[in-house]
């Protein structure tokens, strides 16, 4: 529990990109898009590099960074901080460098944290299998294919237990791409996407078809964190962090045989929900890490918007749009942003920043004040994901 | 000992285990076609992949322990195209992976043997098939436990 009040005070993302030439896109790599997020959330919370020497660092760690990340990043931006966060919880580690830059501020070890994420995939290229480990030695060999494999299965362990269908699928893909079409930030912005789109897509891992997967992208976002105090001097639009939980290596069941239709998000929201004294009807949008349309699916189950298994109907018949009774991803999410990597937990995040600053231009939701931000990391062993963060946030403290 | 140049197989291209102190039973037995697990001295569960000790209980005392080989389908995907792995998977697209509950327990991430995309039921019956890659390794694959 946190006894001070943490604000988020300004954040910034760069434009993100397949690094094509042909669309005449820049190649960078992740240093150059770490200095350029930083860049932004700097100018944006009215700080200088100056400011950052004696606080707070906090970095993700991606599938390229070598041991001592932190220090490597702090000595590539040239600073001196009294103390460096590396997260290493993948697609969840933006909401845990939040969550661990509140704890070193509530207890007074640094009045400001940067916390800075970025990869760049298109440049370094995916790498297929660490150098050691469960994944190089009993995954890859055996013929898994990134996590779309092992989600694919999850997937369509859904459709058997609980009907669940393509149409389903394909309206968290459509709702999210309407989204996007009014995101200048997203990669397809201006890409229209319609139901036919998504039954034509061509299939990857089946059930999925190309559709319900997240695209990669090179990348960078960061933030700036701070107590309450601090806060009310440098912005009148301060984000506050209401609750927050997290759940790590869930199983459903028998540990050696688990219902993989259920995640640890149940938990970690729970967890959220009453840190922060909130229930689900306070929330006023969702944005829940997308790296697959079934995620979010089974996020909607777990989070509680409805029962387990009935993701499928409640799809169906609930206006998702940011207009709609729940505003899911107003974004577009990573599934139109484009997913930046191991940073890919930014777009969620920064989504949820932003429209509680007022600040989601044409697909603002109107009057909101609290929202939901989810997270999701790794991929463990016959199951799917091994890292659940939930952070609740709003703008009023 | 016989070797003819065409008939040694050709080289194993795609990705390939590393062998540590921990697996390296597996792999040793691997390569005469038998399939092993760990198997807890203490609780008698069986576990897969590889681990330090026993998940359920605690007890580094384990036991790698032939197994049946056998199991059925828990969940499976069609595999249509080579994403973060090696590009001499093509080959084998479309190919059916699937996560395959043990007789004696745990679940298997494996490539199916000789199963079309369209054959492939949740529920089916299995049995461990070996491809051999290297002299050190063979891979197990699953193929239909009645042929």
């Amino acid at each position: 529990m946190l006894s001070k009040k943490i604000a988020v005070v300004g954040y910034g993302q760069t434009p993100f990109s397949r690094a094509n030439e042909t669309r005449g896109e820049q190649k960078l790599n992740t240093s150059q898009y770490m200095a350029w997020a930083a860049e932004l959330a700097l100018e944006n919370a009215s700080l200088t590099k100056k400011d950052l020497d004696d606080q707070g660092l906090a970095t993700v760690r991606t599938m390229q960074s070598p041991a001592f990340w932190g220090c490597e990043v702090a000595e590539n931006l040239g600073i001196t901080p009294k103390m460096t966060i590396t997260t290493d919880h993948g697609g969840a580690s933006p909401i845990t460098m939040l969550v661990q830059s509140a704890y070193a501020l509530n207890a007074g070890d640094v009045d400001y944290v940067l916390c800075l994420a970025a990869d760049a995939p298109q440049t370094v290229g995916l790498v297929h299998a660490p150098l050691e480990g469960y994944r190089r030695d009993f995954m890859s060999p055996f013929g898994v294919m990134s996590p779309n494999s092992t989600f694919a299965m999850a997937f369509r362990r859904h459709v058997l237990q609980y009907g669940t269908k393509p149409e389903h699928t394909g309206k968290i893909a459509v709702t999210q791409r309407k989204h996007a079409n009014l995101n200048p930030g997203a990669y397809f912005y201006k890409q229209p996407l319609s139901m036919e789109d998504y039954f034509r897509a061509r299939g990857i891992a089946e059930p999925f078809r190309i559709l319900d997967c997240v695209m990669p992208v090179n990348g960078g976002a960061a933030f700036v964190v701070t107590t309450e105090e601090k806060a009310k001097k440098i912005t009148d639009k301060p984000v506050y962090v209401s609750g927050f939980g997290a759940c790590d290596n869930y199983y459903h069941g028998s540990r050696l045989t688990p219902d993989i239709t259920y995640m640890g998000m149940h938990l970690a929201s729970r967890r959220a929900f009453e840190m922060a004294n909130l229930k689900i009807n306070d929330l006023d949008f969702f944005q829940p890490y997308d790296d697959y349309t079934i995620a979010v699916l089974m996020q909607l189950e777990e989070v509680g918007f409805c029962e387990k298994g009935k993701s499928g109907d409640f799809v169906e018949k609930t206006d998702l749009s940011y207009t709609g009774t729940l505003p899911l991803n107003t974004g577009g999410g990573q599934l139109s942003c484009g997913q930046p990597g191991l940073a890919g937990g930014m777009v969620n995040l920064l989504e949820g920043i932003r429209q509680l600053r007022g600040e989601g231009g044409e697909r603002q939701v109107k009057n909101c004040r609290i929202g939901m931000v989810t997270g999701l990391g790794s991929i463990q062993y016959a199951r799917h994901i091994g890292h659940y963060a939930s952070l609740i946030l709003s703008s009023g403290a | 000992m016989i070797s003819r140049a065409d008939s040694a197989p050709k080289e194993y291209k795609k990705s390939l285990p590393g062998i540590t102190p921990l697996s390296k039973p597996f792999w040793q037995a691997s390569t005469q076609h038998r399939f092993l697990l760990q198997k807890c001295g203490r609780c008698s569960t069986f576990q897969w992949y590889p681990k330090a000790w026993c998940v359920e209980c605690g007890s580094r005392d384990l036991k790698w322990t032939e197994a049946s080989g056998l199991g059925q389908l828990y969940s499976f995907t069609v595999i249509r195209e080579v994403v973060q792995n090696s590009p001499a998977f093509e080959e084998d697209i479309p190919y059916v992976l699937a996560e395959i509950d043990l007789d004696e327990g745990p679940r298997f991430v494996a490539q199916l043997k000789d199963v079309k995309p369209e054959e492939a039921r949740i529920g089916m019956r299995v049995k461990v098939a070996f491809v051999d890659a290297t002299p050190e390794i063979s891979i197990p694959k699953f193929e239909r436990e009645n042929l």
